[in-house]
């Protein structure tokens, strides 16, 4: 009846989780000493060493292929390539954040722990291989990104975005957890490969009502993470309102996490359902595509641009995962590696100059650097024209893989909907290319001469400062990423086959 | 198979009806007072007037230290099965409840270090 | 290896040029573009008209998507090579006479530019080819937009840049659907033309591909319905820019036709002849007439365009082997004129102190030399017979006669309206009552530089157009063979 002894904790396989839920708790204990030096440099420091540390752990495990904790979390490739993104995702956020207003208002200690619980969130939630731990998962990585929206506490439009990212957030969850207990209904299993086994039985659960309204509201669920049209509403919002580090982790590190469990929910769980539920999710793709290009044009903040082609981006990727091929699971994971670095670079060049330029997020605060901050202007183009898909880029090769796999996949006509799609997306994309290039610097906007950051007092706005050196070194780094990997594409290859190398189920 | 839900459901209407009973039997049974003053409606009927209006506001504090509690309340409950059957669960059981409440621990630093239980 | 030296040298030469001194920079620029000019005319002479492709490079780029980074060199594209190092080369010594704000930018885009249209014409692999041909665009939009002339560059280059693209990414969608569906079951998937060519797809799978390809061409050429950006993105340029851009890029559209489409879809290219060849018809009658209607010197020429790419058009699908013959010499023509003939507009319009023909007029009265050339090169556009331009004209007529006798005959009116608007442009630029404003000077040695070598060529293949029409022979009949055999 009751078990002798609990069930065997895999050590080795749970360190890189293990090492970024430790380093949370550090650096929250830590945040509470009162030297100042200690907050604002020591706390970030030991958030990126546990995130080196969580890193290199799983740098460490790469090989492994087992079930943990009682099967309640799969430590395989893909697990640990999405996890290895989710963290280099965290580490540039917290380089991005080093000097901004959030993590001060917010408390230092706090900021950053509550950066590393949610990346330990989605570090759960793409090892996850249960229905429970799912959304165990899932609500780790969400509350502390509810709060971090909100971070900025004197700014109301953080608030604002806090506010709606929690009630939007909540309600996906809900409908989550509603469409898990039905497919647990439905099936009486919670664990992914028992319910793919279930489903395999002839004449399963498929046709059973309860199922598929389960795996309706658990796509629900998940396409509110994803943001997944017409579930995205809220991401324009909660992107402009966020602190813009805050902005770029949930651009590329929550992207990361959904689509992984995704891949794993739709590609493990439900993979003998695939007839099923592709044309559905085809058609969310579609419509996500779609919504997502027609959004972004028009947009005059840099960070709604940003947010509405996520959106379209989350589109793309989810052509992958419609295919259930191995082959898609690889572009999907290629195409993510590359977006993360791209989004990075914009957004990086987004927060110098907000703090350059007092203008914000707008995108005349871009006008006219292509002159006079070329270390600020080549990653911003890179970037754009990278999502953009352009040759020469690591973007042209993702969509290149994208559409092959959907091709591959029998459905061809998806990838001419992401060609259609990127080709409406040069219009945005390009817009803040000529901002930069094309149109002179605004006479208003103070040029500074760089130099030590100047500290104005807490409350007072955000006004003209330098960006630091962190900040350039962001946008340089992301933006070699994306011109490396689309001439030589051949190491994000490796990783992008190890990972879908996890699905050995698949063709 | 949705039969397996109706012991749930007879439950549930039990339960509902025995509320509504005992509600309604107390103002069947109950004394009836005589003559109604307005202390009559007031929680405690004996003592002092009550000072408290509806619209009176608890300092933010009490909400604070109330939640806390709540909180480590409901934590501690989660170690009582453990002490109880201690030895059945074996070792594991124990670095389980050791982590937990280390974890607790660090919760309770990080709240008092934050003043949180500084009554202000 | 030659070739990945020619391709690679200008973008090499642009990036050292954009870390070198402001005043040395442009300098670099334009010798790295005659370096690559001269590795071109080696190539020419070293070209042995028998031995199929040539000087091949064949190694694996992505092997997870089957990518191959393949080049190679035949009659094909040997003279479109050249006519490429040449445009530049001209474009980027005449740029080198004007200065630029940002300079070493400018010329880093301009050769960042000529990389991909070489590598364009040059890879054997069909991803290869439109990484190249996506990439194309984007130095031209930089050069147009922060180059160019008008109030409106950003929004013209824009619709320009998202035009083509649409065509671009329609084609990279296509392209991919060519690798995959043709590769049969346990064949590797691959990109090489050459592969292509031997597997073959169902008819109906073709025409879909093919109408994809087709749009990604004709607007890059561009041709009738889809020319819709051209008169604001020809407006736009700086004309140095224009004059490649015009004379060089609008040839891979073209190219693509004869090098991908014909050999890889033969059985869908014989299926929509006859909707290809009514849009060149309609192109080369639009063309015309817009050319001589409207104003805008650099119009008329872009017009002019519109009008000649329908005849190469015409002379691709008339898919027999005097019809491509006369398109491929035809396209070498087209360039070789256009890019002279912008860099003139460039020379009247600092006379004339605007673009406009009705500004100008009497512009030949102090300058002869000037005159002489500017004839020359109008008499070559209107292809007056000795030219050039006459023989690929007669060859696509000819070819076309053969297949599709009354559509000939309606092209042929067009040679007549192309006499009427190049000797419209001529006569009222040159002659006539002289501009309001007009300063008839005689052209200064520097610009004689660039344009003296330029109508040079095009008189030697007045005199001399076997050397392209021999060496090309051999290769456009076995390019467009599977087509041609279709139809018979």
């Amino acid at each position: 009846m009751i078990a002798a002894t609990g069930p065997h904790i895999d050590v080795e396989a749970l360190s890189p989780l293990l090492a970024l839920t430790g380093g949370g708790l550090v650096v929250l204990l830590v945040g509470l000493l009162r030297p100042r030096v200690v907050r604002e440099v020591l706390v970030p420091l030991l958030a990126l060493a546990s995130l080196a540390a969580a890193l290199g752990l799983a740098i460490w495990q790469w090989d492994a292929d087992e079930e943990i904790i009682a099967g309640a979390l799969r430590v395989d490739t893909l697990a640990l390539a999405f996890t290895a993104f989710v963290i280099v995702a965290a580490a540039i956020t917290v380089l991005l954040s080093w000097r901004a207003v959030a993590p001060r208002e917010a408390a230092h200690g706090e900021y950053y722990a509550m950066l590393l619980v949610s990346a330990a969130g989605m570090s759960v939630l793409v090892q996850a291989q249960n229905l429970v731990s799912l959304f165990i998962g899932f609500e780790l990585l969400s509350v502390p990104l509810y709060v971090l929206c909100a971070s900025e506490m004197r700014r109301s439009s953080s608030l604002e975005a806090g506010l709606k990212y929690l009630i939007i957030g909540s309600v996906g969850s809900a409908t989550l957890l509603y469409g898990l207990a039905l497919i647990y209904g439905a099936t009486g299993r919670t664990d992914f490969a028992a319910i793919a086994d279930a489903l395999n039985s002839v004449g399963g659960p498929v046709s059973d009502p309860l199922f598929l309204t389960g795996l309706a509201l658990s796509v629900v669920g998940l396409a509110f993470k994803v943001s997944v049209a017409p579930f995205h509403q809220w991401t324009p919002d909660a992107y402009e309102g966020a602190p813009t580090p805050v902005t770029a982790f949930m651009a590329t590190a929550t992207k990361v996490a959904a689509l992984g469990v995704i891949i794993r929910f739709f590609d493990v769980a439900l993979i003998n359902a695939q007839p099923d539920w592709a044309p559905a999710l085809a058609a969310l793709a579609t419509i996500t595509i779609v919504v997502g290009n027609v959004g972004a044009i028009g947009q005059t903040s840099v960070k709604r641009l940003l947010a509405w082609s996520s959106v379209a981006q989350a589109g793309y990727m989810l052509a992958g995962i419609v295919v259930g091929t191995q082959h898609g699971i690889e572009a999907v994971a290629f195409y993510l590696a590359a977006y993360l670095v791209m989004n990075m670079a914009a957004f990086a060049v987004v927060v110098a100059r907000a703090r350059e330029t007092g203008l914000g997020d707008a995108i005349e605060a871009l006008e006219g650097i292509g002159q006079s901050k070329p270390l600020l202007a080549w990653p911003m183009t890179i970037a754009m024209l990278g999502l953009a898909g352009i040759p020469g880029t690591a973007g042209f090769i993702g969509k290149f893989f994208l559409i092959d796999g959907a091709v591959d996949g029998d459905y061809a006509w998806l990838g001419i909907v992401i060609v259609v799609g990127s080709a409406v997306s040069l219009v945005y994309y390009l817009k803040v290319v000529a901002a930069m290039w094309m149109r002179p610097a605004p006479r208003s906007v103070p040029v500074l001469a760089g130099g030590a950051v100047d500290d104005p007092p807490a409350d007072a706005p955000a006004g003209p400062r330098a960006a630091g050196g962190e900040v350039t070194l962001v946008a340089v780094g992301c933006a070699a990423g994306p011109v490396v990997f689309g001439v030589l594409p051949g190491p994000l290859f490796d990783i992008a086959r190890d990972a879908a190398a996890a699905m050995s189920h698949l063709f | 198979m949705l039969r397996s839900y109706l012991p749930a459901l007879v439950f549930l209407a039990i339960g509902g009806i025995l509320a509504l009973v005992f509600t309604y039997a107390n103002t069947l049974l109950g004394p009836t007072p005589r003559k109604t003053v307005k202390a009559t409606y007031e929680p405690y009927e004996s003592g002092l007037p009550s000072e408290v209006k509806r619209t009176f506001r608890f300092g933010i504090s009490f909400y604070m230290i109330a939640m806390l509690f709540l909180l480590f309340d409901v934590e501690v409950i989660f170690l009582f099965p453990v002490a109880v059957k201690l030895r059945e669960f074996g070792t594991f059981a124990m670095y389980e409840a050791i982590t937990f409440i280390g974890l607790l621990a660090v919760a309770f630093v990080y709240v008092w270090r934050r003043g949180a239980l500084s009554w202000r | 290896m030659p070739l990945s030296i020619l391709i690679w040298l200008p973008a090499a030469v642009g990036l050292v040029a954009a870390l070198l001194p402001r005043a040395l920079g442009p300098r670099v620029a334009a010798l790295g573009t005659l370096g690559a000019l001269g590795i071109a005319i080696g190539l020419i002479a070293d070209y042995d008209p028998s031995s199929g492709l040539q000087h091949v490079t064949d190694e694996t780029w992505i092997a997870e998507l089957g990518i191959h980074y393949k080049l190679g060199l035949d009659g094909l594209n040997l003279f479109l090579v050249a006519l490429t190092t040449l445009g530049f080369a001209a474009a980027a010594v005449a740029a080198n006479f004007r200065t630029w704000e940002r300079s070493r930018l400018f010329y880093f885009h301009l050769l960042l530019g000529e990389t991909a249209v070489l590598g364009a014409f040059l890879a054997q692999d069909l991803a290869l080819f439109v990484a190249f041909f996506d990439l194309m665009l984007i130095p031209f939009y930089f050069l147009a937009g922060q180059w160019g002339d008008g109030e409106n560059r950003v929004a013209a280059v824009t619709k320009l840049v998202v035009y083509t693209f649409v065509g671009s990414l329609l084609m990279l969608a296509a392209a991919i659907a060519t690798g995959v569906m043709s590769a049969g079951d346990g064949q590797e998937i691959s990109f090489a033309l050459s592969d292509l060519r031997e597997r073959t797809l169902g008819e109906g799978t073709q025409q879909w591909l093919f109408l994809l390809f087709a749009v990604a061409f004709l607007v890059k050429m561009p041709a009738f319905p889809l020319h819709g950006w051209m008169p604001d993105g020809y407006r736009a340029m700086p004309l140095e820019v224009l004059a490649v851009f015009s004379g060089v890029l609008s040839k891979v559209g073209a190219y693509g036709f004869l090098r991908i489409v014909l050999p890889t879809f033969p059985d869908a290219s014989a299926h929509f002849q006859e909707l290809m060849l009514i849009l060149a018809v309609v192109s080369i009658l639009y063309g015309s007439a817009m050319a001589f209607t409207t104003t805008n010197a650099r119009l008329v020429v872009g017009y002019s365009s519109v009008a000649q790419l329908g005849f190469i058009t015409l002379g691709i699908f008339a898919l027999n082997d005097q019809g491509a013959q006369g398109a491929l010499l035809q396209m070498i023509n087209h360039g070789l004129v256009v890019v002279p003939l912008f860099l003139i507009i460039g020379l009247l319009a600092r006379r004339a102190g605007s673009e406009d023909l009705r500004d100008m007029g009497g512009i030949a009265f102090r300058a002869p030399v000037l005159a002489t050339l500017f004839l020359i090169v109008a008499l070559a556009t209107l292809a007056m017979p000795g030219s050039s331009n006459f023989i690929g004209e007669f060859l696509i007529l000819l070819g076309v006669f053969e297949s599709k006798m009354a559509i000939a005959f309606v092209a042929s009116i067009g040679i007549a309206l192309a006499a009427v608007y190049g000797l419209r442009l001529f006569i009222r630029a040159m002659h006539n009552r002289v501009g309001a404003s007009v300063e008839s000077r005689e052209i200064a040695l520097r610009d004689a530089v660039v344009l003296v070598p330029l109508v040079a060529v095009i008189l030697f293949f007045a005199v001399y157009p076997q050397l392209a029409l021999s060496r090309g022979e051999d290769s456009v009949v076995s390019t467009i063979a599977p087509a041609v055999e279709v139809t018979r």
